[in-house]
């Protein structure tokens, strides 16, 4: 069944609705711009541990201070912008109603996102950090963070209880997901006692093993609801919007979401193979990667196939382009992951460069090029314009931000795998081949290599923002006919909702 | 002009914020919670002045609109 | 199914509840028995909560983010056993408020680094790394041996531990700051401090400001010592 069979009446009937997309155009100048600043400290970090001299002595360029800096932004202000501002846009589209709640609170949920954002990066440089990794901000930033994020919850939670739609779109049950398992997450993980309540430093209420596994739930599941629930809700809206088709297969995107959040849950001890974990909590944890495997392809499976009969747009829209290859790397990372996350495989990988290809074959190829794709999907629509300003240039940032992640992945494989082995390396008289610091060294071409992978990444985001800002400044076309677009329902919802 | 339900509990929300920033500031033991308390009172001002700013924006659409309205009307009889 | 998706997809607070119930199994059936099974920790002896100086040491570890390219984790892994010692034991890391166990080797595991290298050698690589590595890729710390100790607060910090589960004494917490002081001034006797802290090793501070370096030092030197493996075995260690 097509939409036009199912739609024409009931469009013809409804009123347009007034949607909130001020806060939607906020969220994506936000996007960009952390996206772009993340990027930057990426690189500035890549060229530090290439250059060790250009951590220049003082305290805040140190290292050990800038990269919860770089891994925020990224994570937090780039991903997390995009989410909410994605997730805004599709719940208000998906349920034909306003944002609930009105304007004040949508804009409270921006700036004191963007305010946690700015305060948490500050915090970092001066030397305040839970050293808990994705978890960085003190105690005080995270009960800002928790006001927030149920003011975000009770947003898009009201608009889908006053939808006008029977059913609740697909997206809408990955973006649900992702702000209630990360709630979950973020509270739980962060339970730490201040010194004092005027002082910032705290103790976490956990210690060493109970510590170690609490945390790497909460890692692990910062990947599974924030960095891949959220981004699949993107997936199931854009993509079909993009090809103009519906969603390949409604059952597998019901499978797909059950079998996802309930086994993403159980992957965390895998973080911690061989350690002082008991044996139990990593063989569970291993098992569970191993299956989390299936729900990952499937999910895969049934965002590339929605392309089916329109593989043709490929060639003519390289947004498009953006987001079928970010699903393509979705997969590889969602093969990888399960792979490394066997014990004798991960014996050789953990604590090496590999787990920062890993992370960053999911960060940049799968959460950052779906997010592009779905921003040069949004923007000429929430600025009402015909079109982007050029094309050409999307597909110039496409060419040089893929070849920028290949540089950067293969770089870190080859480190990575070489680091295992150099360590676990023995002589013929049965002595450990090489001293660590021979390993170091060996890590030098590699790390110039994966720095130049991403300043190749940060070329295309900037070629990415001069593209957004001219669109932004080309001449506004007919309001009536951008919102015509806007009633429009998406093409999967024929699919998903009826 | 009435002022809408979720401006107000808002508003009033941002306003305790700034309250609770402006009291970590003053009592504050390090660097970090000084800067925070005093970026959160800021950070309330400046979203309460936007408050209102909105507010009066609006009210002054409406009068726009409303003005324009009976010019209309008054435009139909001549 | 008695369960139908139909009914989840059509109430959006049955879909918040049925998402609750699916990603909560997991998380419980792995995290709620590490803290119910006994022998999750150990039973070793010789660990004990870190001296004040120690763990103002801890938090600058923590501060500066060590964490981020050391691990404190030896693997029961041949090779690393082999590298670094004994492999970790949960009961080494049962006061760490937070663990420290890492997830990154750009440096090299820090678990058992106490008493490896001498005091001298430990302040002259914080300061600058590559007058005595010269591959290596740390940052300088040369700005930690400007810096003062916070000894204002430690009492306090003390007695936070106490609160999350560090078993600190009343006698400790009020020696804090004397026992700190001793501990980094290498002229002092330290004869109450080792009363208190058990093979806690004096830092080489110059005997009047407590900088943040001997802090450092003093945590670096105590780290993975604390046990006396002679004294176990592996049946014992059995989780």
């Amino acid at each position: 069944m097509s939409d036009a069979a199912l739609h024409p009446g009931a469009m013809a009937v409804r009123a347009p609705v007034d949607y909130n997309m001020a806060v939607v155009r906020k969220f994506t100048i936000a996007a960009m711009f952390w996206g772009v600043v993340a990027f930057l400290v990426g690189v500035y970090l890549a060229a530090e541990l290439s250059w060790p001299a250009l951590n220049l002595g003082y305290s805040f360029t140190n290292f050990g201070r800038l990269r919860p800096v770089h891994t925020s932004a990224a994570i937090f202000a780039f991903g997390g912008s995009a989410l909410f501002g994605t997730s805004f846009y599709v719940v208000q589209r998906t349920c034909r109603a306003r944002l609930w709640g009105g304007e004040a609170l949508a804009d409270f949920v921006f700036w004191g996102y963007q305010f946690f954002i700015v305060m948490a990066a500050l915090s970092y440089v001066m030397g305040f950090s839970q050293s808990q990794e994705y978890a960085e901000p003190e105690w005080h930033l995270d009960v800002f963070l928790t006001l927030v994020w149920v003011a975000y919850a009770a947003i898009f939670l009201g608009t889908l209880l006053k939808r006008e739609e029977s059913h609740i779109y697909v997206a809408n049950w990955f973006y649900l997901a992702f702000i209630l398992t990360i709630a979950v997450l973020h509270i739980v993980n962060n339970m730490a006692v201040p010194v004092s309540i005027y002082m910032a430093k705290s103790y976490s209420v956990y210690s060493g093993v109970q510590n170690a596994l609490i945390q790497w739930w909460y890692g692990h599941n910062a990947v599974g609801f924030f960095l891949t629930a959220g981004f699949l809700g993107m997936m199931y809206y854009f993509i079909p919007k993009q090809a103009n088709r519906p969603v390949y297969s409604y059952r597998l995107s019901v499978v797909h979401f059950w079998a996802l959040s309930f086994t993403y849950i159980w992957a965390g001890p895998h973080h911690l193979h061989y350690t002082s974990l008991p044996d139990w909590t990593q063989t569970l944890g291993m098992v569970f990667s191993v299956i989390l495997w299936m729900p990952s392809w499937g999910g895969m499976i049934n965002g590339l196939m929605t392309l089916s009969g329109a593989w043709d747009k490929l060639r003519t829209d390289p947004a498009l382009r953006f987001s079928v290859t970010a699903v393509g790397f979705y997969g590889m990372s969602t093969f990888e992951g399960p792979m490394m996350s066997i014990r004798d495989v991960n014996a050789l990988s953990h604590y090496t460069d590999w787990t920062i290809g890993h992370v960053h074959s999911g960060a940049l190829g799968w959460v950052a090029f779906i997010s592009f794709g779905a921003i040069y999907y949004m923007v000429p629509l929430l600025w009402n314009r015909s079109g982007l300003y050029s094309t050409k240039l999307v597909a110039w940032h496409y060419w040089i931000a893929t070849l920028g992640i290949v540089f950067y992945i293969t770089a870190m494989w080859v480190a990575g795998i070489m680091q295992g082995l150099m360590w676990r390396a023995y002589d013929q008289f049965g002595f450990l081949q090489y001293s660590f610091v021979e390993s170091v060294s060996a890590m030098h071409p590699y790390y110039v290599i994966r720095m130049l992978g991403g300043v190749m990444f940060l070329t295309g985001a900037l070629i990415m923002v001069f593209n957004l800002v001219m669109t932004v400044r080309s001449p506004s076309t007919d309001t009536k006919a951008a919102r015509d677009d806007g009633a429009a329902l998406p093409a999967g919802l024929a699919v998903a909702g009826e | 002009m009435d002022i809408e339900v979720g401006d107000l509990v808002v508003g009033l929300l941002v306003a305790v914020l700034g309250l609770i920033g402006l009291v970590l500031a003053s009592g504050a033991l390090d660097d970090e919670m000084y800067l925070f308390g005093l970026s959160l009172a800021g950070f309330a001002a400046l979203f309460e002045l936007g408050l209102i700013r909105r507010h009066f924006d609006r009210r002054e659409a409406v009068r726009v609109h409303a003005a324009a309205e009976r010019a209309g009307e008054a435009g139909a009889h001549v | 199914m008695f369960i139908r998706q139909e009914w989840i997809e059509r109430n959006a607070i049955l879909l918040l509840v049925m998402t609750l119930i699916t990603i909560s199994v997991g998380g419980i059936v792995e995290i709620v028995p590490l803290f119910t099974i006994e022998t999750t920790v150990e039973h070793v002896k010789g660990v004990r909560p870190y001296s004040p100086l120690e763990e103002l040491g801890r938090d600058i570890y923590v501060r500066e983010g060590c964490y981020l390219c050391h691990s404190q984790q030896i693997r029961a892994l041949k090779d690393e056993v082999e590298r670094y010692g004994h492999y970790s034991l949960a009961a080494e890391s049962m006061y760490d408020h937070p663990f420290q166990w890492g997830s990154k080797r750009t440096g090299p595991d820090l678990a058992r680094v106490g008493g490896k290298y001498s005091n001298d050698w430990q302040y002259a690589h914080l300061i600058n790394p590559r007058a005595l590595v010269p591959e290596s890729l740390m940052p300088t710390y040369a700005f930690l041996a400007e810096t003062p100790a916070d000894l204002d607060t430690v009492a306090m910090r003390m007695r936070d531990l106490r609160r999350v589960g560090v078993p600190y004494t009343d006698e400790q917490i009020a020696n804090a700051r004397a026992d700190a002081e001793a501990q980094a001034n290498p002229q002092a006797d330290p004869a109450e401090l080792a009363k208190r802290y058990p093979k806690a090793v004096q830092a080489s501070g110059d005997g009047r400001v407590v900088t943040e370096l001997d802090a450092l030092v003093a945590y670096l030197q105590v780290l993975g010592t604390m046990v006396d493996f002679a004294d176990t075995s592996t049946e014992k260690l059995q989780q």
